[in-house]
């Protein structure tokens, strides 16, 4: 280095040739001895995962002290668990520090099991089984497609909005989250295709009453779930489940049974997170309670838009004449299917619930 | 050629289903339950781990209590399924295993404990699940009447 230097400085007769020597004769160009005393900085040496069955998952990576996730986590900088924390560090202001406010056991396997199962709607789907439709199924599909694409578009928003609030403690939740936002994403995008590709196109605006709940929601996290999950999420399962039964061709069904899947893992970590909530939280389930009763004034103003249930109603029964009859026969059914499993799901939870009235017609007869 | 229901059928179909590269994407991928599966009152165990569908068992009606969740069809339904995805080489828009838990009065896919975490594997693994059935396409089958 200081032979390279010297060398220049002879060979270049610049104005700058004068500081070059000075630089040489000083020391300020020297290596320091390398210290090294960041090597003997670990909590815990001599770790040795070896991969499983399943491969080396997330999961199996909580053993030793790398396994102690407490119930909460002060540090509010974004060291890693498990990692010695510097001095010093300036505080990053994480809102969500407790773990009864994130966690669900099940979000390290979630995020493997969504890593696995990922699928590409531009390849994946055979979009060459896509055929003309009669013009008013054609417009009623692209409705539906419209509006579960702004269903997504507001699950990014959520997803995003609550997910950079989590301590880095947490990482399991964050890490699964992070591949629900892109699942709502992949769906957006799927949903978006589906409308645009047999000559149709997006239709009208959701009315949109649940997504501003949902996006409005700011007590917490845990609050957002209950509406994310028990309220909007549930309800697009179901529909998706309806959607694939009356799928006009094998696109249609592949992309709607495995939007669902993709829906299945956030269904479950909202249910396992708002059980583990319910559990560690004495006033959670009133809480869950109060919020499902404050939802349904906003769920009953979208649901009283006709716009999407005459659009399911008319791919159910094939046609506008089929809507009137058995098109909202099996709207109804859904209804009921939803109603019914929303009420399960309570019950799973153990918390009180009361359909309301404008929906008691949907609700099991026992 | 394997006789539906029997353990000889379900290797028969495992054995294509886990050497099948395509089955482990598109939605599909690893898949860890245990799946019983009905058919009257017979009764067998699928023991899905990793990519593979590791193994087939007759069972008992108590072993249900088990499971994670298990489909449950009388045989001519089952055979309805099994004949649709012969035909079409996958199952066509009338039998996936969504629609036929659909429309069914009593759900195809349920469990003996309730619990609503483990009932919505159906859910999670639906892809896997339909992709193992969709393998018996490439199998001769014979019905016992």
């Amino acid at each position: 280095m200081v032979k390279a230097v010297k060398a220049a400085a002879k060979a270049v007769k610049s104005p700058h040739a004068e500081t070059v020597r000075k630089a040489v004769a000083a020391p300020m160009l020297e290596v320091p001895e390398p210290k090294l005393t960041w090597m003997n900085k670990s909590r815990q040496w001599g770790v040795r995962v070896k991969p499983g069955k399943k491969g080396l998952t997330l999961g199996s990576l909580n053993v030793g002290i790398y396994g102690e996730i407490p119930m909460d986590w002060p540090d509010q900088t974004r060291n890693p668990r498990g990692a010695i924390g510097r001095k010093g560090m300036p505080p990053v202001g994480y809102m969500l520090r407790s773990k009864s406010q994130v966690w669900a056991d099940s979000a390290a396997d979630l995020y493997e099991e969504a890593i696995q199962r990922r699928w590409a709607p531009a390849t994946d789907v055979p979009w060459n089984t896509v055929k003309p439709l009669p013009d008013d199924l054609e417009r009623a599909v692209c409705q539906v497609n419209t509006e579960l694409s702004q269903y997504a578009n507001v699950e990014i928003e959520v997803i995003s909005a609550w997910q950079h609030q989590m301590v880095y403690g947490y990482h399991e939740v964050k890490q699964y989250l992070a591949t629900a936002g892109f699942d709502a994403a992949r769906h957006y995008e799927v949903f978006r295709k589906r409308a645009l590709i047999n000559g149709g196109g997006l239709g009208l605006e959701g009315p949109g009453q649940v997504n501003r709940m949902i996006l409005e929601s700011r007590g917490g996290w845990t609050e957002a779930v209950v509406y994310l999950v028990l309220v909007r999420g549930l309800l697009t399962q179901t529909i998706l489940r309806y959607l694939e039964r009356y799928a006009s061709n094998e696109a249609e069904s592949f992309i709607y049974r495995n939007v669902l899947q993709d829906k299945a893992r956030l269904m479950t970590y909202g249910l396992d997170h708002l059980k583990f909530a319910i559990a560690h939280n004495e006033d959670q389930k009133q809480i869950v309670a109060t919020l499902l009763a404050i939802g349904d004034g906003l769920f009953i103003r979208d649901f009283n838009d006709p716009v999407l249930r005459e659009a399911l109603a008319i791919i159910f029964g094939g046609s506008i004449d089929g809507a009137r009859g058995a098109g909202m026969d099996v709207y109804h059914d859904m209804m009921r299917a939803y109603i019914s499993t929303h009420l399960e799901y309570c019950q799973w939870l153990d918390v009180p619930r009361r359909v309301p009235e404008r929906l008691e017609q949907y609700a099991p007869q026992d | 050629m394997a006789a539906f229901p029997s353990v000889e059928w379900f290797d028969d179909v495992r054995n294509i289903f886990n050497n099948e590269e395509s089955f482990r994407g598109g939605g599909g991928g690893q898949c860890n339950c245990v799946a019983g599966i009905k058919v009257g009152n017979e009764i067998f165990v699928l023991t899905f781990e990793g990519f593979e569908c590791a193994g087939a068992r007759t069972a008992s009606l108590r072993d249900l209590d088990e499971v994670d969740f298990y489909l449950d069809m009388e045989i001519h339904e089952w055979q309805a399924m099994i004949e649709n995805i012969r035909q079409n080489g996958h199952a066509g828009l009338g039998y996936t295993l969504n629609t036929l838990d659909l429309d069914r009065a009593e759900r195809l896919a349920t469990s003996v404990h309730g619990d609503q975490y483990r009932e919505d594997l159906f859910f999670r693994y639906n892809q896997t699940l339909q992709y193992f059935f969709d393998a018996s396409s490439r199998i001769a089958t014979e019905f016992a009447r």
